[in-house]
């Protein structure tokens, strides 16, 4: 767990960057309140404390890069709460909730709508400490997302480059693709992640969006497959989301199954759903096939299955 | 790339011995012998208490069933006969002897002096039930039977000497030492098989010894040496054949139906030491190692000498010690009882400190599965035996289970999966006898 921590760093450092240190004060509050509550929760009930096993942190982290940096610091608090405590815990704890904790939460804060969508322009000076960021002061651009105008079917004036590497409005971990890859490579390396779903899941979107901007005219496809993408937190979703060991099938084939569907459910939300952001739900369907996928994609046994052997003998 | 197998794990070695050569024990004052150290019927003590025996003396048969005789290792005085409980629950004869230190060899020990070209396969398979040769592996299953079981079925012989264990070295130690027995017993096993072709399997982290036997083999055409990945569980029989075949030993295959047949290295030496010498299975190599032995060893010790004999030879245990378990650290047996004695099946003593206690937990990271040489999902077989969902675990293939290990060792949740797994087992094997 140490590693994904690791591999989340150069995001982090990142929205730093763009977005200054409220980023970290907020991914700090997460991080904080969801080891806390998971000590908590663990005292209270008399359970094993294993609050200091990293997960808690991973899961904060994810929490507070899937909120805009005008959030207010009681945001990342409640994520957290609801993550750690009615998610994880109350399913058993660590290995046995359902769906990710992060992508849960951060589902679950989207009933603050205005609140979640809220986003700055990089290099927007904002306090690091005031409770919450009155739009008043700042140039909040909460109407059109980058990923709202690429619903409409206009392209965002955004550039694709900058999208890359991430000098784009959007949540404090999504925006740069680069960093996020620089941890997925780390991952990858570390042997702590296969890239089995990562990959099929952005195939599947990157194909699935080719060919609707072909058969429906766009003039560049390509570009639109892009922009689609790039937007939308698809790589923090598809690296660090989506892979989680507990809500993830076990064999290869079912890691790729489960990418696939993941990438076909953001396409068709976010196409055709009434809604831009089509990642988090995605991953939230497929976590409820996982036990399905686990019993079908189970490999051949060595030697073969000794029940139908037991027949034909 | 080396011949190797899916799944497995790469484990810590720790071959510290590697570099013990092996040492004869000091004789003990007593060796307690018992009269069932292979698979099949039980002997009929053929001596009484007050007889003096010799070394290498028959004292125990059963010529009417699959069963395979016993010697006494030393020469000394029966004292008594007890009945003692084995680990598996059962009780067995010992016939304790108290040694007078003269190391009188029985006389009707005597070299095979016929050409082994002259001598008939029937001939040979006698010979080796004579000697008392079982697989040194663990299962202990009669050489004889085994060979005979392979004659026309099997076209390959596999000597094993993966010797795939953390700690294990005493085969490493004996290819390093006596290459010549390991190579000569192999040759009367193929001529009791009527088998044409051999292979000395090896694993790459033992290269030295590899070279050693290639050396010493004068026909390549005839016996060859192929060398292994090192991973465990590459000794495992299955694995073997798949690594060097292809095939794959379906669940209740035996080797010989896929054309081979498996004999570990020490038999081949022990059956090469009966035709030269006529000295039958009387002493076994072990290795004796672990954290908590004071001066680990390879040695050859007398069969039937208890382990706390051998522990003090190799300077006692350090207080931290757990747990001794003879074999290796995955497949090995914990032993309660240090009155316990070394056996034809004993290969290693090793002694153990405490694992460090944590909640185990599953994280789902998936390793178990990658890990799991029959290509099972442990994590969710230990998950349902653990709620008693038997029927879910045998749907899951729990049967097709070998209890290798692998799965236990690389959880970083430190899962006992094993340990549930075998629970589920010996429940649905219950119910199964309940059914019949
Ligand atoms: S290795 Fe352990 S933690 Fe990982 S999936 Fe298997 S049982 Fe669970
Ligand atoms: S002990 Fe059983 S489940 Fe575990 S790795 Fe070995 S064969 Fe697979």
């Amino acid at each position: 767990m140490t590693d994904v921590v690791i591999a989340l760093c150069p995001a982090l450092f990142w929205s730093i960057y763009v977005f200054g240190w409220r980023s970290l004060t907020l991914t700090i509050l997460a991080v904080g309140s969801a080891v806390g509550f998971e000590y908590l929760f663990q005292y209270i009930t008399k359970r094993t404390i294993t609050a200091g096993d990293m997960s808690a942190v991973v899961t904060g982290m994810l929490i507070a890069f899937n909120m805009p940096v005008t959030a207010p610091l009681w945001l990342p608090v409640i994520g957290s709460a609801f993550a750690i405590i009615i998610v994880k815990q109350l399913f058993g704890g660590i290995g046995k909730n359902i769906v990710n904790p992060a992508l849960a939460a951060r589902v679950f804060l989207l009933s603050w709508s205005n609140i979640m969508m809220a986003f700055v322009q990089p290099m927007t000076s904002i306090s690091p400490i005031s409770v919450t960021v009155s739009s008043e002061t700042i140039d909040v651009i909460s109407t059109a997302t980058p990923l709202a105008t690429l619903k409409t079917g206009m392209l965002d004036q955004s550039l694709l480059l900058e999208k890359f590497y991430g000098f784009i409005p959007g949540c404090i971990g999504e925006i740069s693709v680069l960093m996020l890859l620089l941890g997925f490579i780390y991952l990858l390396i570390r042997k702590v992640i296969t890239p089995h779903i990562t990959m099929s899941f952005i195939l599947t979107l990157a194909g699935f969006t080719f060919l609707y901007g072909y058969l429906t005219g766009n003039a560049s496809p390509f570009e639109y497959m892009l922009h689609h993408l790039l937007s939308g937190g698809l790589f923090l979703g598809a690296i660090f989301m989506a892979t989680d060991y507990t809500t993830s099938p076990f064999s290869p084939s079912g890691k790729i199954i489960f990418g696939i569907g993941c990438g076909l459910l953001t396409a068709l939300i976010r196409i055709f759903g009434g809604y831009p952001e089509g990642v988090s739900f995605a991953i939230l369907i497929m976590n409820s096939f996982i036990w399905y996928l686990d019993k079908w994609t189970r490999p051949r046994v060595f030697g073969g299955n000794p029940e139908k052997a037991e027949k034909k003998g | 790339m080396r011949r190797t197998f899916l799944g497995g794990v790469h484990m810590n070695e720790h071959k510290n011995t590697a570099k013990s050569p092996i040492e004869t024990i000091t004789p003990p004052e007593y060796v307690a012998i018992p009269m069932q150290q292979h698979i099949g019927a039980p002997c009929k003590p053929l001596v009484n208490i007050g007889d003096t025996v010799l070394i290498g003396q028959k004292i125990g048969d059963n010529p009417t069933a699959l069963s395979c005789p016993i010697h006494s290792s030393i020469s000394g005085t029966v004292e008594r006969m007890e009945k003692r409980l084995t680990t598996n629950g059962s009780f067995v004869e010992y016939i304790v002897i108290k040694n007078d230190y003269k190391g009188a060899v029985s006389s009707e020990l005597a070299p095979h002096t016929i050409l082994l070209g002259d001598t008939s396969s029937e001939k040979i398979i006698q010979k080796v039930r004579e000697a008392g040769v079982v697989g040194m592996g663990g299962a202990s299953f009669p050489t004889y039977a085994k060979i005979q079981s392979a004659i026309g079925k099997a076209s390959v012989i596999i000597i094993n000497c993966a010797e795939c264990e953390p700690y294990l070295t005493i085969n490493h130690r004996l290819m390093l030492e006596h290459p010549e027995e390991i190579i000569n017993g192999t040759k009367i096993l193929m001529r009791a098989a009527k088998i044409k072709k051999a292979i000395i399997a090896i694993e790459d982290n033992k290269l030295d010894a590899a070279e050693k036997i290639a050396d010493n083999i004068t026909d390549h055409s005839l016996i060859d040496v192929e060398v292994f990945k090192t991973k465990y569980p590459q000794g495992d029989e299955r694995q073997l054949i798949y690594a060097l075949s292809g095939i794959e030993l379906k669940q209740g295959q035996l080797p010989a139906d896929v054309g081979f047949v498996i004999f570990n290295a020490e038999s081949c030496a022990v059956i090469y030491n009966a035709f030269t010498t006529g000295m039958p299975l009387v002493s076994k190599l072990i290795t004796v190692d672990g954290e908590c032995m004071k001066s680990p060893k390879n040695l050859s010790v007398p069969i039937g000498i208890s382990f706390k004999d051998i522990i003090d030879f190799c300077g006692g245990l350090t207080h931290n010690c757990d747990r001794i378990i003879t074999g290796g650290p995955m497949m090995g047996v914990a032993q309660w009882d240090l009155n316990s004695v070394a056996i034809k099946a004993t290969g290693a003593i090793l002694a153990l400190p405490a694992l460090t206690e944590t909640e185990p937990h599953c994280i789902r990271c998936g390793r178990c599965v990658r890990a799991c040489q029959m290509h099972l999902l442990p994590a969710l077989l230990a998950q349902y035996a653990s709620i008693n969902d038997f029927d879910m675990c045998k749907e899951l293939n729990i049967m097709s289970c070998v209890e290798c290990g692998c799965c236990t060792y690389i959880c970083p949740g430190k899962v006992p999966i094993v340990q549930h797994i075998r629970n589920a087992k010996q429940e649905l094997r219950a119910r199964q006898a309940l059914k019949k």
